[in-house]
């Protein structure tokens, strides 16, 4: 979506967007502090429930629990537990996630797979933004491409390395500015850089022109952990209008028994999968192609084609030098049907082609506006892989909209209709075939060589014989004594050595979804890696190994999981955490490898809980995430079914345990939707029944869950403001030595007249024992036994 | 390092439960956990039976060793022949932002984790000799539980409340924990 927060409407808003200090000056966002998403819950921003804010909000705001279930218990039972009983031999352990049975489970996969597309630059002309902006989009080409780009119309056909061909009905790309993705997204950039961008593309103002490539790099997870919370607090915010259908709902919620994954968890693993930075260490983002633009309005549209062409080789718009800049050029010549002459533009058109052969495209564009009151017209499509960082523009941006009327822009249907056929001619005819050309070259030549007997002592003698260094300097870079291609002071390869070469035919291979290969070529490249001390390179060639042994191999036995996919995520871990600082990479290797792991469900959900477990120890997300992988891990011991009608191997407890966790940590954070969604889910595992008593056994546990619902409850209560939650809940935990009705009208009366929470609290406090000690502040004398006969164990 | 031991009866039902803190390398035998994890303890304890039902069909010991973990809190089970479960939870002291969710977003710090990887018996969890010490210790408390049983005033499944048995267990645990 438009990532541009406005570039001429407010410019009081644009110039330094992403920094702090300044978004408290806007007036209209109300003291929303976008730096931390602490802040934001603090001071809860009153919402407008525009219509169009509404729809960005669409993918979460459906009820939870209406998604297709997922129990997974028809998978065959297997055990994390090495010598279990439950898993007689080998070959029973093998899952298959079949996609009959697995629904949002087989979303989940999908999505991974289709978070690492190819991405296409887009650079064009200056005639062409001035005719975009004319047709009303600020942002310009990417801005009318981009929403198109993110499904291709129709079946892709792909050809695998081995010569088979296969068909996908969900294929993308991503369209991306020339120089996206490598600022980081929140600290603000040099500007010199910025500057020469923007006016080699044409757009006036060059401070401006710095914001929406910043916004568009993802990976930042204060950012994700925001979007989610706003997402969160919208759901909260409609859910609270319409009471009657919320109490309802607690009921419908424990009537279907299966949890699904949260919408909100979908958010939170595509917010962390979208805008992938650019990075020396790995190619998904460096650009497979880059569409240059012209219009019809051009005087010299040759030698603007030209023009454009220099400046990403030598010019300003050159990539940094570990990107490869051998991709693909797709020339576009944008007729415009309004204005220009339709034979000219077709002599031109063939004029281009004859100069620059034939990845060139005639895109024919109306150059009117369309407004949303036009008959044929149809709204542009809102992306659904933008950063993190644009979406809260977008909903600030909207929610400074007072009116109901949709900032969304239209565009004519002709026009949508020409956009299809050129996204998906580029792809089919020119974008794969490259690729696959490509890859097959690099396999044949780079790659296989590798392979086999010849290939390791290759790789040996590269590394012990020092006669060898001399014959790769000729391409190499200067040798830095070790004789390892890897340029250790720069931290990078450079795009001609083999290395480099392997792994952007690893990350081919993995985008075109043929990941056998890129399982093989990232194996390669662990070991090189290694031997070079190349550590985020290693960690991201483990990362990507381990994901494509996991996505490649439909059965995969329990010894060779624990043996390779373990030990590559470990190290994945292990290196971007400790020797290269990239925690946000971290979580995302984890988050997949969990993702992935569920899927197999039986044993691997066990493995899959340990890494979600792991994300939490590691501190690697925020309160938000936290609460999120929690309810993960829960979902993950639901998944592993037991067997027979015993459910032998079942790990309800654990499912339980995690889920009352969630709802702990929802509530902390006054999610009272989650929260309530959680306990509902914990009291069904611990066979509970929302109507009477609880038969745990436990004291200590008994009195928490009957806390959690309690503070629930009072959430889900009318006429209750935002902060008194907290106070309840810390009430309730302090009155909870006595019986349940003097609790309950504590709670009520701190809900209804609180003129100051505090003095309820100490004066209870000061009366009340201290609540869910489950052996007493001495449990352990012998002398009070007799006190605690009738309480103390049911 | 705190302990938390719990007897737990063939339904999910806790038999008894004990807190003490190491009395070796010093230790004054006090359990130091915080408040949350008194109930936190039950949970992990009682989530932990999942793991003990599938490790029992895998072992014909009765000593099950370490069999879960919870961040930083490790799981001992013992399983007696009318299935009852002996569980022993270990809690390191050193680290006490552990237990829960906390959510402050800084890791630990590399010298709390050195102190919680050293390698006496009273640190760390993992190591052989702390596997031994737990396995005397529920030797001996498996011992008593055996008298205690036969006590013909005592209901199959029933909380025990005699303070002999109480005393032993904490005898057992100054001897060897």
């Amino acid at each position: 979506m438009p990532s541009s927060p406005a570039q001429d409407a407010h410019p009081l808003q644009s110039p330094h967007y992403s920094e702090p200090e300044n978004s408290l000056n806007i007036p209209k966002i109300r003291g929303l502090d976008k730096n931390s998403p602490y802040a934001s819950l603090a001071s809860l921003p009153f919402r407008h429930s525009n219509a169009s804010l509404s729809s960005l909000f669409a993918s979460t705001s459906s009820l939870p629990g209406s998604r297709p279930s997922s129990s997974g218990t028809a998978t065959p039972p297997t055990g994390i537990v090495a010598h279990s009983a439950f898993l007689p031999d080998a070959p029973r352990g093998l899952t298959s996630p079949s996609p009959s049975t697995l629904g949002d489970d087989a979303d989940v996969r999908n999505l991974i797979v289709r978070s690492f597309a190819p991405h296409v630059a887009i650079h064009a002309s200056a005639d062409t933004e001035e005719l975009l902006q004319n047709k009303g989009l600020r942002g310009g080409l990417l801005e009318l491409l981009r929403p198109f780009g993110e499904t291709v119309q129709g079946r892709v056909t792909i050809r695998d390395s081995t010569g088979a061909s296969k068909s996908w009905d969900d294929f993308g790309i991503r369209f991306t500015g020339m120089r996206d993705g490598l600022e980081s997204p929140r600290l603000p950039d040099r500007r010199s850089t910025e500057s020469a961008r923007s006016a080699s593309n044409g757009i006036p103002d060059s401070v401006e022109g710095s914001t929406p490539a910043r916004l568009r790099t993802g990976g930042d997870i204060p950012q994700i952990e925001e979007v989610v919370d706003r997402h969160l607090s919208h759901a909260e915010h409609h859910s609270r209008s319409d009471l009657t259908e919320y109490l309802n709902h607690s009921e419908a919620a424990n009537a279907s028994a299966s949890p699904s994954a949260s919408p909100f968890y979908s958010l939170y693993l595509r917010r962390l999968l979208s805008g992938l930075p650019v990075t020396p260490h790995e190619t998904f983002s460096h650009p497979v192609a880059c569409v240059m633009a012209i219009s019809s309005r051009n005087p010299s549209p040759i030698e603007e084609l030209r023009r454009l062409y220099a400046s990403t080789t030598t010019g300003d718009c050159r990539l940094p030098q570990w990107v490869n800049n051998e991709f693909l050029r797709y020339y576009v010549l944008i007729h415009d049907e309004d204005h220009d002459d339709a034979a000219k533009s077709m002599s031109l058109y063939e004029q281009m082609k004859r100069h620059f052969g034939l990845h060139c495209h005639l895109l024919r564009l109306r150059s009117s506006q369309c407004v949303s009151s036009d008959d044929d017209s149809v709204k542009l499509p809102l992306c659904q892989w933008i950063s993190a960082a644009e979406e809260l523009a977008e909903i600030q941006r909207r929610e400074s909209y007072n009116d109901d009327e949709d900032p969304t822009p239209c565009v004519f249907e002709s026009d949508a209709t020409a956009l299809k056929s050129f996204v998906r001619e580029m792809v089919t005819q020119s974008i794969i075939p490259t690729m696959e050309r490509l890859s097959a070259t690099w396999n044949d030549q780079v790659a296989s060589r590798r392979r086999g007997i010849s290939g390791r002592f290759m790789s040996l003698s590269k590394r012990w014989t020092p006669f060898s260094t001399s014959t790769r300097s000729a391409t190499g870079p200067p040798s830095n004594g070790s004789g390892s291609n890897y340029d250790a002071l720069q931290g990078f390869y450079r795009p001609d050595t083999p290395e480099a070469t392997m792994r952007k035919l690893a990350d081919y291979a993995f985008m075109l979804r043929d990941f056998k290969l890129a399982q093989s070529t990232y194996e390669l490249l662990r070991t090189d890696f290694s031997n070079d001390k190349a550590w985020k390179n290693y960690a991201g060639a483990n990362e990507m190994a381990a994901i494509s042994t996991l996505l490649a191999s439909q059965s995969l036995s329990n010894k060779a999981r624990l043996d390779t996919v373990d030990q590559m995520l470990e190290t994945a871990c292990y290196s971007y955490i400790t020797r290269c600082a990239a925690p946000d990479s971290a979580l995302r290797t984890l988050a997949l490898g969990l993702e992935l792991l569920k899927l197999r469900g039986a044993s691997a959900a066990d493995d899959a809980a340990r890494w979600a477990s792991r994300i939490l120890e590691l501190r690697l997300v925020g309160p938000i995430g936290h609460a999120l992988v929690t309810e993960r891990i829960s979902a993950c011991f639901v998944s592993r079914g037991g067997v027979g009608s015993l459910h032998w191997g079942a790990r309800r407890r654990k499912a339980a345990l995690w889920a009352v966790l969630g709802a702990d940590g929802w509530l902390r954070l006054e999610k009272d939707l989650q929260a309530r969604k959680c306990v509902d889910e914990a009291c069904r595992l611990y066979g509970l029944n929302a109507a009477e008593g609880t038969p745990l056994a436990f004291k200590g546990m008994r009195a928490f869950v009957d806390e959690l619902r309690e503070a629930v409850r009072a959430l889900g209560m009318p006429g209750q403001g935002v902060g008194s939650e907290e106070e309840d809940r810390e009430a309730q935990r302090e009155g909870r030595a006595d019986d349940e009705e003097t609790l309950v009208e504590v709670s009520e009366t701190l809900t209804f007249d609180q003129p100051s929470p505090v003095s309820h609290r100490e004066s209870l406090m000061g009366t009340v024992q201290p609540a869910f000690e489950p052996l007493g502040d001495l449990p352990l004398s012998p002398s009070r036994l007799v006190q605690q006969r009738d309480d103390g164990f049911g | 390092m705190s302990y938390y031991f719990a007897i737990i009866g063939t339904k999910d039902n806790p038999l008894f439960e004990h807190e003490f803190g190491t009395s070796k390398q010093g230790g004054d035998g006090i359990a130091r956990f915080r408040d949350e994890a008194r109930h936190m303890n039950q949970f992990i304890v009682h989530s932990s039976l999942d793991i003990v039902e599938e490790v029992q069909w895998g072992s014909g010991q009765m000593y099950l060793k370490t069999i879960d973990r919870y961040h930083n809190n490790h799981i001992s089970c013992y399983l007696t022949a009318g299935n009852v479960k002996f569980l022993l939870l270990l809690s390191p002291d050193t680290h006490p932002a552990a237990y829960t969710a906390s959510s402050n977003t800084q890791r630990p710090s590399s010298a709390a984790l050195a102190r919680q990887t050293s390698s006496s018996l009273a640190a760390n969890p993992t190591a052989p000799q702390t596997e031994e010490a737990i396995r005397l210790f529920f030797t001996e408390v498996y011992d008593a539980w055996v008298k205690n049983l036969m006590n013909p005033f005592y209901l199959l499944n029933a909380p025990v409340r005699s303070p002999v048995f109480r005393g032993r267990v904490m005898a057992a645990g100054k001897k060897y924990l």
